[in-house]
Parts: structure tokens; sequence; C-alpha cells
């Protein structure tokens, strides 16, 4: 007995000292609201992306600060942050003082959530996702690296835009804050002089919430149930009263109506083509250079992702061809040799380190995409420079502008020149990742990295080395998983850049550097 | 006394191989030592996406091989310690991912024997084995199905009965929990039915329960086992839909299968020596290959 004793003894030791090393599993950015480093007092006079400037945005005056209404307004705020359920008060911590943090993260979420390449049929057809059935089967969205990079585009532009109109009326009515007109209303953040009106995060929770619902038609429920606790959490954090939270809903209302305009005219729903388009492009290629990309799946994928990508209205460049690269050395000539040895000589000896760069930037199906990868550094960075949301809409919208300009360029490129993968060129190749279904030439990662680095550099100046250096690990990272050959990565970060300095240029001119 | 304990050689290749005789009820005397040597294949081409079973051209006809040096050591006649260190390789037939080779997890058990008592022809036994596992190699375990194993730290727990008449035919019943940690993945985002912002990935832990009967014939020297599996992971997630299994996956697998020892006690040279064979296939599953495994082994023992 004693033996059974000094067993179960070491065993229940054993769990606890291997259960101690257990480590906690974030499902989002942990961080408390913090002191906004500036205000940007100045910014409702920023150049919008989608509109000439924020007047064309009416918000009416507010009712006096003395007026019956808002003491009675204020009075129902402070019943609000009274008494806080602890879902309530989770809420108020979750959202914070920047919740376009948290609506970046949902909508990296739904990316990943929706990133699941349509399967073939019994009968080996594939049957492509439509906004027309969303329910599919296959379910509408398949949110690949260029349905994202656009969501996300559409999503902080609008957020963007939304944010100079509510700033611009913010210091043109100057309602205080509620705590400042009654310091009896306790406000959970930090306190600043920012006016209230109207709310700047109703104006977020409105326009994020409907972005995402027409880019997500299968998460209208999810979605909703999100931006009314943001909503509430306006109140339950005294961080607003009902006419603040009203005009910022309706600044986002006007500002999701004409972001989706654009988004509807934008060729994006032509983008993936039928079979006979898909076939020309292909021929035209051949013709042209003597050779074209397959697809190499079983059964066959009949037309690669998004051929027309490439033809999508793009945010700063005025044509894509501005931007279109040289060709890339034809196969089995000797600059392509190289290459390809490369290939085969990593696949042998690839290292630890190696592999581990490969996974670490893969970002593949099932992921939020190397946009997303993107956006989730970026957000990090926001809070460690502790950017207002307004400056922190700015960072994203122009890192997404610029990634989608990158992925369209890159998508011209790759259908433009019908590059093969080392899969078909290299015969027997075997990698480590799994190679997508869309040209060699240039690395898509390669191009959204370039031109995300650039941006981060020009917003970030102090973090310009290491953001670029990022880049090049990512584009090296495809050349290691055996899915591109070092002229694809090499091309495509350049590619990259040269799509962010139109971007960077625009950015330049808006009036936030003044 | 030729007798041979195999003991947790599968529990941490994804279910693919969990011999029968890892938790049998035979001890080895006090100094009593044994070398094994096991070989299992296990193939299949169809594979649970959740419970529903498909195929994937992509993937073709897929292989797993584990190769299981093994050595156990009487510390009592009650108490047994033994150790396996399998290497494993994988492959497919169809599409382009590379297989993976390379050792993978070391196990330990000790096994101990509280309770054995003979009613005339009745022998009636109780054991109990605890094993513990951990990776000998820095493998990736997030590259399944190609990985070499669920890359966490193992433990489990497992109550072994058996009722034996005459010492010709037995029933033996086990039960196990094997709790597993983390592993770590080489990304830092990974999708378990929401986001998680984090290079580490829970792996579910399991329960593993067999029901086996078994004769002796020739002499004493064959042993014949009947066998009936389940390894059931308690949580986790389904593979979504054309995607690839992650180790979060909730992983089960119900087997049938045969398994043979034969002594060679009776030829002088190869005294010590037996040679075993097993036959399992997968009858239920989620999240795993549809696998038919077989496997053949040498076991050599002596007394120290």
């Amino acid at each position: 007995m004693k033996k059974i004793f000094t067993i179960s003894l070491s065993v229940v030791l054993l769990i606890a000292a291997v259960t101690g090393c257990e480590n906690d599993l974030p499902t989002f950015f942990k961080f408390t609201a913090y002191e906004f480093s500036n205000l940007d007092v100045d910014g409702g006079s920023w150049q919008p992306i989608l509109f000439s400037s924020a007047t064309d945005i009416v918000v009416d005056a507010p009712a006096a600060v003395s007026s019956p209404e808002y003491q009675a307004e204020l009075a129902t705020l402070k019943s609000a942050t009274q008494n806080l359920s602890g879902s309530q008060a989770d809420a108020v911590e979750y959202w914070t003082n920047n919740p376009l943090i948290r609506w970046n993260e949902i909508a990296l979420e739904l990316a990943a959530k929706y990133n699941l390449i349509p399967p073939p049929n019994p009968d080996g057809t594939y049957t492509l996702p439509s906004p027309a059935n969303p329910q599919g089967p296959p379910p509408f969205p398949f949110a690949h690296p260029p349905y994202t990079c656009r969501m996300l585009a559409y999503l902080s532009v609008a957020q963007f835009d939304g944010l100079i109109a509510a700033w611009h009326y913010k210091y043109e009515y100057n309602r205080p804050a509620p705590y400042v007109t009654d310091s009896s209303i306790p406000y959970a953040y930090k306190k600043n002089t920012l006016p209230s009106y109207p709310s700047d995060g109703a104006v977020i929770a409105v326009v994020s919430r409907d972005i995402l619902k027409a880019m997500f038609p299968l998460e209208h429920e999810y979605l909703n149930a999100k931006a009314e606790e943001h909503l509430n959490s306006l109140a339950w954090s005294g961080s607003n009263t009902s006419s603040d939270i009203e005009a910022g809903v309706a600044i986002g209302t006007a500002i999701k109506t004409t972001a989706l305009a654009r988004a509807s005219t934008d060729k994006m729903s032509a983008a993936q083509t039928p079979k006979p388009v898909s076939d020309a492009i292909k021929q035209e290629a051949f013709d042209r250079f003597g050779w074209s990309w397959d697809n190499m799946e079983v059964p066959q994928r009949p037309v690669g992702l998004t051929p027309l990508f490439g033809q999508v209205t793009m945010w700063s460049v005025p044509d894509v061809e501005d931007v279109r690269p040289g060709p890339p050395p034809a196969p089995g000539s000797a600059e392509f040799q190289v290459a390809a040895n490369e290939l085969k000589d990593l696949a042998k000896n690839l290292t630890e380190k190696q592999r581990k760069i490969a996974n670490w930037w893969s970002d593949g199906l099932g992921t939020y995409t190397p946009p997303g990868h993107w956006n989730r550094r970026t957000k990090e960075y926001i809070i460690k420079y502790e950017m207002n949301p307004l400056r922190s809409a700015r960072t994203f919208a122009y890192l997404n502008m610029a990634v989608m300009d990158a992925g369209i360029a890159c998508w011209d490129a790759k259908y433009y020149y019908h590059y093969p993968r080392p899969i078909q060129t290299i015969p027997g190749f075997k990698t480590i990742l799994g190679t997508p279904n869309f040209p060699a030439y240039t690395s898509g990662h390669s191009s959204f990295s370039g031109a995300a680095a650039d941006v981060l550099a020009y917003i970030f100046p102090a973090e310009a080395n290491a953001v670029r250096a990022w880049a090049d690990e990512a584009g090296e990272s495809r050349i290691y998983g055996g899915i591109h050959y070092r002229f694809d990565a090499e091309v495509g970060l350049a590619q990259g850049r040269a799509v962010a300095a139109y971007t960077i240029e625009r950015a330049q001119q808006d009036g936030a550097d003044d | 006394m030729k007798k041979i304990i195999l003991l947790g050689v599968g529990l941490v290749c994804a279910g693919t191989m969990y011999g029968q005789t890892f938790a049998d009820a035979i001890m080895m005397k006090k100094k009593e030592i044994c070398f094994a040597f096991m070989f299992d294949q296990g193939k299949w081409d169809q594979y649970w996406e959740g419970t529903t079973l498909i195929s994937n051209e992509n993937i073709g006809t897929f292989t797993r091989n584990t190769y299981a040096p093994m050595i156990a050591y009487g510390i009592t006649d009650k108490l047994n310690v033994l150790l396996v260190t399998p290497y494993v390789e994988t492959m497919s037939t169809g599409g382009q991912l590379a297989g993976m080779q390379g050792f993978q997890d070391v196990n330990i058990g000790l096994k101990y024997e509280a309770f054995k008592k003979d009613f005339g022809k009745h022998r009636v036994s109780a054991l109990a084995t605890v094993q513990f596992a951990t990776p000998m190699t820095n493998y990736l375990s997030d590259y399944l199905p190609y990985s070499l194993g669920l890359g966490t730290q193992q433990f489990a727990g497992r109550v072994i009965s058996q009722y034996e008449f005459n010492k010709m035919i037995y029933v033996r019943a086990s039960a196990a929990y094997i709790w597993r940690g983390q592993t770590e993945a080489e990304r830092n985002y990974y999708y378990n039915n929401g986001s998680y912002y984090t290079t580490y990935m829970d792996v579910p832990s399991a329960v593993n329960y067999e029901l086996i009967v078994g004769g002796w014939a020739l002499n004493h020297n064959l042993r014949l086992e009947a066998t009936y599996t389940m390894l059931n992971n308690v949580s986790g997630d389904d593979i979504r839909r054309w995607n690839m299994p992650q180790p979060t996956n909730r992983m089960e697998i119900t087997q049938a299968g045969f398994f043979a020892q034969y002594y060679l006690k009776a030829l002088e040279p190869l005294k010590g020596f037996s040679i075993m064979a097993t036959f399992n296939q997968a009858l239920e599953g989620r999240n795993m290959g549809k696998s038919t495994n077989i496997s053949g082994g040498v076991t050599y023992q002596f007394t120290f």
C-alpha cells in the first residue's frame, strides 16, 4: 500500500509540475486603455480618401450643454455607468478607448474563418463561392489574400474617413466630455480634452459593422452583437451620451454607404473569371513568352485564383502597368537554373531556422493571410506609440491601401507573365508548404510585405529597419518553403515598394504630417 | 519466463499505433531484461474530416512507418520499467508535400502488479501503469498528417485487469487517461473556433480503452489475441472543410485487430527470442486517417 501511495503522489506532483509550465493562449491583444500621445486637434482638416473634405458629411450642432435635454442625457449616462455587471465591465475593458484595434482583430478573425479553399465535388468539378448564395456550399466568401487585402482596405478607409468627419465636428462644436461637464460621472479610460460630440467610438462601431457585414454576409448576427456591445460600452464607460452616439452613428452610416458604393464598382466582382477567359489569359501569356502556369492539384482546378484581380481599381497608383516589373528568366535558362538549383538544395538541406521562417510567414489557408499578418504587426505598433483612434485609422488606411494596391500589381504580373511554380518546373519536387492556386511571378507575400514595410517605415521611422528586415524575411520564407524562386521574391519586394511610394506620396499630402 | 511487455509505443503516434501488448498483464521477474524491436506500418487513403470520411487525391495513399526499439527491465517481480524510442517516417503518394523522418518521443513507463490471485483454475490480476513521453527531437508537430508526433509532453495513467482460466484463455480490459500538454508551432497565429495569438497550441487529452480476448496454444509457445481499442480525445476542434489538420483537433479512433507472438524457447540457439505480428484496422474515427496497420517485431529476453 505504501508503494501505491508513493507512486500516486509522484504522479500528482509530476502532473502539477508539467501543468505549471502551460502558457497562456491569448485570443486577442491584451492591452489597457492608454493616454493618447497626441490628440490631433486639426485632424478634421485632413484629406479623406473617399470624400473631398470632412464637411461633405453634415452633422447638426448638438444641444447646448446647459439644455434640459442634454442634462437629461447626462443623468441617463450617469446611471448607465453605475453598478456594471461583470460582463459589462469586461466589455468596457475589452473595447478600450481605441476600439479600432478590436474591429481590426474581428476582421482578421473572419478572414481566417473564411480563408478555406473550395473542395472538389465528387465528380471532380469545383463549385465556386457565390455572393448570390452565400450559404453555399462552399460558403461565401473564400477570404484568400486578394479578398482579405481588399476587405481590410475598405474597412480601414471607411474608418479613417469617418473619424476625420468626427474630429472635424468635435472641434467645431466643442462639446466637452460628459465627465468634464458633470464631474460625478465616472470615466473608465484616460481623461483628455477630446470633445465628445460626435462619438468617435460610434463611428467606428457602425462603419466597421457595416463594411464587415457586406464582406461577410453570413456573419450579420455575430457582427450586430459585437457592434451592440461596443455601442453599449460607450455608455457603460462614461464616454458618450445618447446624442453623441446618434451623431456618430449618422456619420458611420453615411461613410459606409459611399465606401460600399466604391466597392461595388471596383471590378472585384469580375476578378474570378470563367474558364474561357482564364484560358485566353493563359494562351496570351504562352504566345508572348512561351511558357504558362498549370494548377497541379488533383482534380485540377480549372481556373486560378482571381485572374483579373490585377484589373481592380487601385487606390493610389494611376495605372497598374506603371508598377509592372520586367519578365522573369525563361524556364530552362541559366538564370532560371541557378534559382531552381537553390530550391533543390534547400529542399535537401533546410535548416531548422529556415523551416521556422517558412512557417512563420506562411499565413496560408485557414489563417488571416499575409495582409492580416501585417495588420497584426501594425496594431502592436499603434499601441506601442499610443496613437489616438484617428491616427490609428490613418495608419491602417494607408497600410491597407498600399497592401491592396500591391496585391493588384502583383496579380497583374502573375497573370500577365503566367509563370510556372517550382512543383511544375522541377520534376519530383516536394515542398513543406502548400503551393497556392496561382502563378509564381511575382511573389504575393513579397509584394504585400514590401509595400507594408515601406508604409510602416514612413509612419514609424524608428522601426524602419525592423519592418524592412521582416519584409525581406517574408520574401525569403517563400523560397525556403519551396513555392517561389528567388527572383519571384526579390522582384515582388521591389514591386511592393514601388507601389508603396505612391501611397506614401499621397499620405504626405493629407495634412497629417503638418 | 519468456515474457514481453510493450508499453506505450503508439500512445504518441496520433493513435496510429498502440500495440495491444502495451497494456498486457504480464510481468517480468526481478533482474530480467528484455530488448525488443518493432516495425509498424500504417497506411490510409481515406481520412475523417471531422466525422465525415473523405479521400484527397493530393494526399493519395498516406504511409506512416514506425521503428520502435524498446528495453524493459524487472526492478522487482512486481515493478517493471520500460523505455521506447520510436523513429518515424511519413510519406504520401499524392500531392507535393514532403514527408518527414526522425526520432519522435521518448516513452518511459512503470508497470506495477497490484494484485494477483489464483482460485483453483481461475486467476485474477490487476495492474497499473504510469507512462511519460516527451519529444526527443525538435520536430514540427504543426504539420499534420506528416508530422512525426504531437510534439507535447504526455502523461498517462492506466489500470488493467485480467481474468485467466486454466492458464489457457484470458480476457483483459484496460482503461487509461492520457494527459497532454501544449505543443509549440512555428507560427504565432492560428484559428481554433476563433483567433489564437500565440505559438502554443493545447493538445487535447485522451482516454484509451482496450478489450482483449486471448489464449495460449502450441504448448504455451504461441499467444494469440483479438483486440478492440478506442483512443478518443476529450476535447478539440474539427478539421475545417478541405483544410489541413492541426494538433488541436479532436482525434478519435476505434480499431479492431489481431496479435500473435511465438516464443522460440524450444530452439536452443534462439532461446530467449520471440517473434510477433499485429494487424489493426480502423473502424470509426474523427480527424484521423482510416488506417490499416501491420507490424512485426522481435524480442530477446534474459536474466541479468
